[in-house]
């Protein structure tokens, strides 16, 4: 497995981002428009948002203990520098409920971009498997953006292309990051410290209030933690 | 020291943390909902830190089996949950919601105590320097989870003592699971990957369904996501240097 098919596969993984996002305006936004069974539309949306939430947070456990076995130290402070750069960056992104969604989606992929590459630079595989599960939930993560932003007068074929481009942030920065590494080996546990860190970040800040808010705790709580549990187990038996 | 009794002697330390987190209200009378929920929001942190500990171990004796302990912890809280349900209790003077709330809210950490208990006792299996690490983060986790209770107690007119006191009797478990715990996968070896996933899973899930959603209930979830996002990483760098 090369490294260029990894990034071309990440590329890939934008598609699922945008059928999840036509989904999203398609039937959930729809729903909530025409004053149908909204209830069931968030509760749908709630365990998406959960889910993804639950693949990041697993994700990030992986990338995390990879970087604490190489050189311990990077790799828990990057994990500190991933939380306060994201933190600060999410504060300059202060606009309109439609505006903002895109852009906390392209912070995702930037974050998960970095996971990528960082992970494609210890072992092809491991990076192959960040992809796939990517993959997977980008399309939670495109039906939230497009329940989000869906509003009258924007049909869900735009936002599936939004969402896709918001999403490019990912291959774009694996291959950044894998280039990055390649020069200066020491970087490696600080980016995947750093990636692991951005994820945690973003599930607390923006995926777990998002799905509270939608539908009951305790079954928001199971999907996240079995989600998570699945995904560390995966994760963790391909290095 | 027999080691069962350095088991039982940690485990009662972290209890006893519990009942410091009553100093606050010998100075105000009730704390402002975003300190509490700066406080929910750090214990989420501490007990993430520690769970990640607890799996990473797990995970190098077994991942299977740390996985199914995992799931099993989480369908511990969850059947607990659903036995508590909605009781209308009385304690003493106390009746109705306040109460409620009151006996909610004890019953809640009393059981959560369990998974920590049992958290503290399985990771001595582990070596003494993970149990000194689950150990510690525990303890100090446990002075917010004094602090929720009094916050909740103190303002329905408990004294500071017995505030004191119901917050240190949240925590007796701990000190009670913690020597079984700790014997059990001292003579089933092959059962600590299992207890260590255990005792990970019901925390965390403990952490999802409690501490977070109470913190989000009070605070911006930017700042909820930076207080726990660094205790976290704070707690994982102090677990790699003891």
């Amino acid at each position: 497995m090369s490294i260029a098919t990894i990034v071309l596969l990440a590329l890939l993984a934008v598609i699922p981002a945008g059928v999840g996002a036509f989904l999203g305006v398609d039937r959930l936004g729809a729903t909530r428009d025409r004053g149908g069974d909204a209830g069931t539309a968030e509760q749908v949306l709630a365990w998406a948002n959960a889910s993804a939430a639950g693949l990041m947070l697993g994700i990030a456990y992986a990338v995390l203990m990879a970087g604490t076995a190489i050189v311990p130290l990077g790799g828990t402070l990057g994990a500190a520098v991933g939380v306060g750069v994201i933190h600060l960056l999410g504060a300059r992104a202060r606009t309109s409920l439609a505006r903002r969604a895109v852009v906390a989606s392209a912070l995702h992929s930037a974050a998960e971009g970095i996971a990528i590459g960082a992970a494609a630079a210890l072992d092809p595989a491991f990076g192959l498997f960040l992809v796939l599960t990517f993959a997977l939930h980008n399309v939670s993560e495109g039906a939230v953006l497009g329940s989000a932003v869906a509003y009258r007068g924007r049909g869900p074929w735009s936002v599936a292309r939004a969402a896709m481009i918001a999403r490019t942030g990912q291959p774009a920065l694996a291959a950044v990051t894998l280039l990055l590494i390649r020069g200066a080996p020491a970087l490696q546990p600080w980016a995947l410290g750093v990636a692991a860190g951005a994820l945690v970040y973003l599930v607390l800040a923006e995926l777990l209030p998002g799905s509270y808010r939608l539908t009951g705790r305790t079954s928001i709580a199971v999907v996240v933690s079995v989600a998570a549990g699945i995904v560390a187990l995966l994760g963790g038996r391909t290095r | 020291m027999s080691d069962t009794m350095r088991v039982f002697l940690y485990a009662l330390a972290t209890a006893i943390a519990t009942g410091f987190g009553v100093l606050p209200f010998a100075f105000v009378k009730v704390l402002s909902r975003r300190v509490v929920a700066a406080s929910n929001a750090i214990a989420a942190g501490l007990m993430l830190g520690a769970s990640l500990g607890l799996v990473a171990e797990g995970a190098q004796r077994g991942g299977w089996a740390t996985f199914v302990g995992v799931n099993l912890g989480i369908a511990f809280i969850v059947l607990t949950q659903k036995l508590i349900g909605d009781r209308e209790p009385e304690i003493g003077d106390f009746r109705g919601a306040g109460a409620r709330r009151m006996l909610l809210m004890v019953v809640v950490m009393t059981v959560h105590s369990f998974a920590e208990g049992a958290a503290v006792g399985v990771s001595f299996g582990g070596g003494m320097a993970l149990a000194t690490a689950i150990t510690v983060a525990i303890a100090v986790h446990n002075v917010p989870e004094g602090l929720a209770i009094s916050a909740v107690l103190r303002p329905q007119g408990v004294s500071l003592l017995a505030c004191a006191g119901w917050s240190v009797f949240s925590s007796l478990p701990q000190p009670l699971m913690a020597v079984p715990a700790y014997l059990f996968v001292e003579r089933f070896a092959g059962a600590l990957p299992y207890g260590l996933g255990f005792a990970a899973g019901a925390m965390i899930f403990m952490v999802l369904v409690e501490l977070l959603p109470e913190a989000y209930e009070q605070e911006r979830g930017r700042r909820v996501a930076l207080l726990t996002g660094l205790t976290l990483a704070g707690m994982l760098l102090f677990q790699q240097y003891v």
